[in-house]
């Protein structure tokens, strides 16, 4: 199939830059050792209700810094905006696949080799710092890769949308950077969203950022609430809907950059 | 040095103000974002009242300071922080046959005014923080006095750290990767205290990354945290050590470079 096949090969383009990349995951575990550092510093000598405590704490940030990297650290705007920039999204658009779904795959194919030379090395890391984990059922490794999949592909619509917002403005920098807080802010990289307080404790389980982070990381744990992969399956539903809604606006809207 | 330093910076804020909109709408957003930031560290403080003893006016202190300092670096030196595409693509030949000396051209080339977000966010912090230090009775002239120093010290810090890295990147020939290392993840880690942090990494941030004498050491003193009294003074002149180093190497490095010749 042509989408497999666009993903196998931007899986391929990718894998010339492991050296560095392989270096750079220790880099990306500090990170992770400084946050885990900072719960236990947090947690030790208190009396925590809920399942919180300081092991636990520890493998959620571990699970946290490599899911990250299969669902969050995406391309930014799946790099729409620079072909909208050149001009080349004209060639794109009149590809005989549909604009979103080669967009889509290009990026998934970078996502895999994330998956194997980033997620796996990093957890592996962490996994030295805070013990590994083991799910006590089977079939939860199953609902995590179905979990993780379905934050990855809200990942990729989210980012998708700010990268063809440059249709309307040619550049993606602000979209994007705030994108990607409301990410880190919301998704629950640093803290569980069922510890944030008040309204935003209340409202963040519902937002499609805690869909990508959050979600897939709770069920490896095994503490998802029951409506953790509904709230997923609503975003990507709804997200596919918006995102090919907007390719059609953008297609009718298209303006080639001559040269 | 300094009359020429000025002229070309002028040039340059004035070129960057031809886009007054664009400077406001970035540097609100780069506040914004970094808001966002301290604001899941309040709700994790808020919840467990306190991280290894010191509670969020404490660590609001550490906080501000590393926020405003490293936000001073992104905005006078965002050539040195991307200093990689210098020598990748053999920009470096440019500067290198003018009269003046790279470092000062670099230095004037571009400041990245969007940061100016970062530097009232992390002051604000430290606003917040001392009103909160003083509506618990302790006495905070010190403190008020002792906040800028460290973030201008923090500031020449972190340059010099990033000015090392762009320094081995004429032997690596990348630099981006090791900014990780070297510039994100400390600047992340100088937000909490020090203390916290696994000995290799402790004794990391006390030598070749020097982050912990920006904030964390002179507020053990300053915030009666068991420090001794000359920590404080630490903070100055570990800056000034930290920069000679990153001079000599950056000076060795200029001296090694050759070019891509493209």
């Amino acid at each position: 199939m042509v989408y497999w096949r666009i993903i196998c090969k931007s899986y391929r383009r990718n894998l010339q830059y492991r050296l560095s990349h392989v270096i750079n995951n220790v880099a990306s575990s500090i990170f992770g050792l400084v946050f885990i550092a900072i719960w236990t510093g947090v947690l030790s000598g208190k009396q925590v209700y809920g399942p919180y405590d300081v092991k636990t704490m520890g493998y959620y940030i571990a699970i946290c810094q490599s899911v990250l990297w299969m669902t969050t650290f995406l391309s930014p705007g799946l790099n729409v905006q620079i072909g909208v920039r050149s001009g080349a999204v004209s060639l794109d658009m009149i590809k005989p696949v549909h604009y979103l779904w080669y967009m889509l795959s290009q990026e998934f194919g970078r996502l895999l080799y994330n998956a194997c030379y980033r997620s796996v090395p990093i957890g592996l890391l962490l996994g030295l710092a805070v013990g590994f984990f083991f799910p006590s059922q089977p079939f939860t490794y199953f609902w995590f890769i179905l979990s993780l999949l379905l934050g990855t592909y809200i990942g990729m619509l989210l980012f998708y949308l700010a990268g063809i917002s440059s249709f309307w403005t040619t550049e993606i920098r602000w979209v994007h950077l705030i994108l990607l807080s409301l990410i880190f802010g919301l998704g629950g990289q640093m803290i569980p969203i069922d510890l944030m307080p008040g309204m935003i404790g209340k409202v963040t389980p519902y937002l499609p950022f805690s869909a990508m982070i959050y979600y897939p990381v709770m069920t490896l744990l095994e503490l998802a609430p029951p409506y953790g992969m509904l709230v997923q399956a609503g975003w990507a539903l709804v997200l596919t809907a918006v995102a090919l809604l907007v390719t059609n606006m953008a297609r009718r809207k298209l303006e080639i950059q001559g040269g | 040095m300094f009359a020429l330093y000025r002229k070309l910076i002028a040039a340059s804020i004035r070129s960057q103000m031809q886009y007054k909109i664009n400077f406001v709408t970035s540097a609100a957003t780069t506040g914004m974002i970094m808001v966002l930031d301290f604001i899941i560290l309040s709700a994790i403080l808020y919840r467990f009242h306190d991280v290894v003893g010191w509670n969020i006016y404490e660590v609001g202190m550490l906080y501000g300071i590393s926020s405003a300092s490293v936000s001073l670096y992104r905005l006078f030196a965002p050539e040195i922080n991307d200093f990689e595409k210098y020598i990748v693509q053999g920009e470096l030949d440019q500067l290198l046959i003018r009269p003046v000396s790279p470092l000062l051209l670099l230095l004037t080339r571009n400041l990245d005014l969007s940061r100016v977000g970062g530097v009232v966010q992390g002051v604000s912090v430290l606003v917040i923080s001392l009103s909160g230090l003083a509506s618990e009775g302790k006495s905070i002239m010190a403190l008020v006095l002792f906040s800028p120093i460290a973030i201008l010290s923090g500031g020449l810090i972190y340059f010099s750290i990033g000015l090392a890295t762009a320094g081995v990147a004429f032997w690596t020939h990348q630099m981006k990767d090791m900014l990780t290392f070297t510039i994100y993840a400390p600047a992340n880690a100088s937000n909490y205290p020090i203390g916290l942090y696994p000995n290799w990494l402790k004794w990391l941030f006390f030598s070749a990354i020097p982050i912990a004498y920006i904030n964390y050491l002179p507020m053990l003193t300053l915030l009666g945290k068991g420090g001794e009294w000359f920590y404080p003074i630490l903070t100055p002149v570990g800056a000034a050590i930290a920069f000679y180093f990153a001079r000599m190497l950056w000076n060795v490095g200029i001296r090694h470079y050759h070019s891509t010749g493209s």
